[in-house]
């Protein structure tokens, strides 16, 4: 399954002459919703409907290069693989996390290079990237997960891309059997079915004299209850609870045309005068009067402009028509406004985050171990 | 048992954020032989936590004195027959007057009577306590355990403990940056170890801090300011070693360039002949000069791993700048407070050839009260945490297949039938503009289709710079987008 001439071009760190050689990995960006991994063999090429893209024309390229088809019709980006790209191009087995919550959860366990950490399950190791590449190059990530093809293929997965060294896979129930580590790690997170059950297991783990965090990731809420009092008896602190979504906006450049409702109105009152059958003969007079009044009014009031009439014209309250003739010329001009909307569809939940401390104190609470609080100087 | 490094223990002379029963934090500088106050919680002496490991809660006792605090287990609460229908809003239900509670908490503050003593009095004294709720007992006991308790947790400074106590205590000046919309920014930048970045950050340093602590002392960050110097007063919070506070590099955009008058020290002076002060002025001058130096020589490099814009400044202006400077395949970034300053940004960043697949994100966060049986969301949450603008850097020299003699030939042919059709076009776009009405048609188009035809019209321009791709291109990334759409 592996082929080891190959070169292992991480994918937590950038080739130093990010150039595209043979055997390196290229993510081909064909739009947003379509990229697909490649690995560069001279003699290979990638066919879709728009043409042939020879392997051979990409050896030599820079990342980030845009390259046409042999039919001209089409083009692709070269682009350099990344945890962020392999999130949204792998092949899924499992659900997975994405990168609102991928983020949230990576800032508050304070990831950072030289820590060490736990995942379990590994599921389809879309986060097993995003951590490893976060923890490199000193630190390193323990992944459990229970299903064996799953860790076969995530194996391989985190061998091509350069990864095996910072991340050790293991196939393991460990709500029953535990992560059968000690002392060793900063950070747990748990995306289980039940979390509760490898909370003891997981504070065995914790570095025992200093402080670590927990998060498990559940989508419902009794999965977090049963959580919170799992922690809570196990001496975790400083429980939180958070939700994490990312609104993608659609921009748009809209035309918007603003007609003052004056315009409008003068339009019906016009359009009932003439209607001659749905409105009583009364009605329709009146209508008919109340449009010639408008009109000589407005007429009347220029007359008096032009007369410099200012005393009368300053006690008598601008007219409905003055002001709509004032008010419509430049409103009425189409005007462009650039505006956001959400997509139809939108991510409502994903899953809740709860997070939890390990603290020295924390340790201090479990019977068979001893009581390690700093002493007081 | 695995050694404490530096960075896992309360040490002398670091800043601290203290968190109080009232959940309000404190920032401190960490004096050894200096005494703490919390004010009505007490005080504590610097020297009872230096050295330890980070995490504890500490309770405050005999005055000063200090000791590990385990907080009793949050119980799930157990539902009674009680009922709020015979409360009422009444102050004399707490037997105790004002000054018997002054009188207990100067107690307290003595030494003479714990926290919790002081909270189990004001239970005992309150005339319907045992008539009010179960959940109603909870938080009465949880309301003045926040006033009362003496106890105190030392926070460690992290990206996102600082940005936390920044974002609450004062929003404006981080720019409204949040935890998640900063953590975004950390996982979109790519930010790793031995990573380069550009940055231009007005968010007084909170995203370089960030990112600083992510390249834990590998790699480089180059920041870019205007002004006297760059305002990274959040950094200062982080207690940097100095490995990692030597990562971050600045430069101001006015000395960018070289100007044509400037001098090198040893051009100014000949060290040879200075002594005394003028020798050590001429190498504080050199130190400074060879900083500028190294970081115009990171800079003219080119070969950023990201740009990341958080400025006051117009960010388009500020792309227009720097996006030479980034590799190819590379995140680019741009965070406002407002998503509406992002438009006109985003708007540009689609009709640069440069930028792929621009996109402008919000996000949303939502805590919740997690305590057996009370579970829910915050009663009050957070405004906004501002927005982002991502796109990836591509390189603007379209590059064209190599061609077998077969396939070029069927291209040549296809290109003059585009170009025919093209002809048609324009002729068939003449004489509908010598008819007015026919004109107010065609500008009547919807709008929608501005951006896409501006866009076009980019992509025209710069395939003409590229020898090889031909208009038919241009043609086919048409067909590609109405594939895209469909």
């Amino acid at each position: 399954m592996i082929d080891s001439s190959i070169h292992k071009q991480s994918f937590g760190t950038y080739k130093a002459n990010n150039t595209i050689e043979n055997g390196d990995p290229v993510v081909l960006f064909l739009s947003k919703e379509n990229m697909i991994l490649i690995r560069i063999r001279d003699g290979d090429e990638y066919i879709c409907k728009f043409g042939q893209y020879r392997h051979a024309d990409m050896i030599g390229l820079q990342y980030g290069t845009k390259l046409g088809s042999n039919t001209g019709r089409g083009f692709v980006y070269l682009l350099h693989p990344t945890p962020e790209l392999w999130t949204l191009i792998l092949p899924h087995r499992t659900q997975i996390l994405y990168i609102a919550d991928i983020s949230f959860v990576m800032n508050f366990l304070n990831l950072k290079p030289g820590m060490s950490m736990i995942e379990s399950g590994t599921g389809s190791g879309s986060f097993s990237h995003s951590i490893a590449r976060t923890i490199a190059p000193t630190g390193h990530l323990y992944t459990f997960e229970y299903h064996q093809e799953r860790v076969n293929v995530a194996t391989a997965e985190f061998e091509e891309h350069g990864l095996s060294d910072m991340v050790t896979i293991r196939c393991r129930d460990v709500c029953k059997d535990g992560f059968g580590l000690e002392n060793k790690v900063d950070a747990v997170f748990l995306d289980l079915p039940a979390p509760w059950e490898a909370v003891g297991s997981a504070k065995r783990a914790f570095r025992q004299n200093k402080i670590g965090k927990i998060c498990t990731f559940s989508p419902c809420i009794e999965q977090i209850s049963k959580t919170v009092t799992a922690l809570n008896e196990h001496g975790f602190v400083d429980i939180q609870m958070y939700e994490c979504l990312i609104r993608f906006n659609e921009l748009r450049v809209h035309t918007v045309t603003v007609v003052p409702i004056d315009e409008a109105l003068e339009k019906e009152r016009e359009f009932e005068s003439k209607r001659k059958r749905a409105l009583p003969r009364v009605l329709r007079e009146s209508f008919k009067k109340s449009l010639e009044d408008a009109r000589n009014s407005t007429e009347e009031e220029d007359q008096n402009t032009q007369d410099g009439d200012e005393g009368s014209r300053s006690k008598r309250p601008r007219t409905d028509a003055s002001s709509r003739s004032d008010a419509i010329s430049p409103a009425a001009e189409p005007r462009n406004i650039l505006t956001t909307r959400l997509p139809a569809e939108n991510r409502g939940h994903t899953s809740y985050l709860l997070f939890a401390t390990f603290t020295p104190a924390t340790q201090g609470s479990l019977s068979t171990q001893p009581n390690a609080a700093p002493k007081h100087t | 048992m695995a050694a404490l490094g530096p960075s896992d223990t309360i040490n002398a002379g670091e800043n601290v954020f203290i968190k109080m029963p009232s959940d309000n934090v404190k920032c401190i500088v960490l004096k050894p032989g200096s005494t703490i106050s919390l004010g009505k919680f007490g005080e504590f002496k610097a020297d009872d936590i230096i050295g330890h490991a980070w995490g504890n809660t500490y309770e405050i006792y005999d005055k000063h004195k200090t000791r590990v605090y385990h907080s009793e287990e949050m119980n799930e609460i157990e539902e009674t027959a009680n009922n709020n229908r015979e409360i009422v809003d009444d102050p004399s239900s707490q037997k105790l007057t004002l000054d018997d509670i002054k009188a207990l908490k100067s107690e307290g503050l003595k030494g003479e009577l714990t926290g919790e003593e002081i909270v189990n009095r004001l239970k005992d004294s309150h005339a319907t306590f045992d008539k009010k709720t179960a959940y109603s007992q909870a938080k009465y006991l949880q309301k003045k355990g926040k006033k009362f308790l003496k106890i105190f947790t030392p926070i460690k400074p992290t990206a996102y403990s600082v940005n936390e106590y920044f974002y609450i205590k004062n929003p404006a000046k981080i720019r409204d940056i949040r935890m998640d919309t900063l953590s975004q920014v950390l996982s979109y930048s790519n930010v790793h170890s031995g990573a380069k970045l550009l940055v231009v950050d007005d968010t007084q340093g909170m995203i370089v801090a960030a990112l600083a602590e992510r390249m834990g002392g590998k790699g480089t960050i180059l920041g870019l300011y205007d002004g006297d110097n760059a305002r990274y007063d959040v950094v200062k919070y982080m207690n940097f070693s100095k490995e990692i506070q030597d990562t971050i590099k600045t430069l101001s955009w006015l000395r960018i360039h070289r100007p044509a008058d400037e001098k090198t020290p040893d051009e100014m002076q000949d060290v040879t002949q200075l002594t005394g002060m003028d020798l050590e002025g001429y190498h504080r001058r050199l130190k400074a000069y060879n900083i500028v130096e190294e970081s115009r020589k990171a800079l003219f490099e080119a070969d950023f791993d990201a740009l990341i814009v958080a400025s006051q400044y117009q960010p388009e202006s500020i792309l227009e700048k720097l996006l030479p400077y980034v590799r190819g395949s590379r995140p680019v970034i741009v965070y406002h407070s407002s998503k509406e300053a992002l438009l006109e940004t985003s708007t540009y960043m689609r009709k640069r050839p440069d930028l792929l697949a621009p996109q402008l994100t919000e996000s949303w966060l939502r805590k919740s009260q997690v305590l057996p049986g009370r579970t829910h969301p915050e009663m009050s949450t957070w405004g906004t945490g501002g927005s982002l603008l991502t796109a990836t850097k591509v390189i603007d020299q379209p590059v064209q297949a190599a061609l077998t003699k077969k396939e070029r030939l069927a291209m040549e042919k296809r290109n003059t039938e585009a170009k025919k059709l093209k002809r048609a076009r324009e002729e068939a776009a003449d004489s509908a503009a010598s008819s007015p009405a026919l004109a107010d048609d065609a500008a009547t188009v919807d709008a929608g289709a501005t951006v896409t035809t501006t866009t076009t019209t980019t992509t025209t321009t710069t395939s003409s710079s590229a020898t090889i791709i031909s208009e038919e291109t241009v043609d086919a990334e048409r067909a590609s987008k109405r594939v895209k759409q469909e």
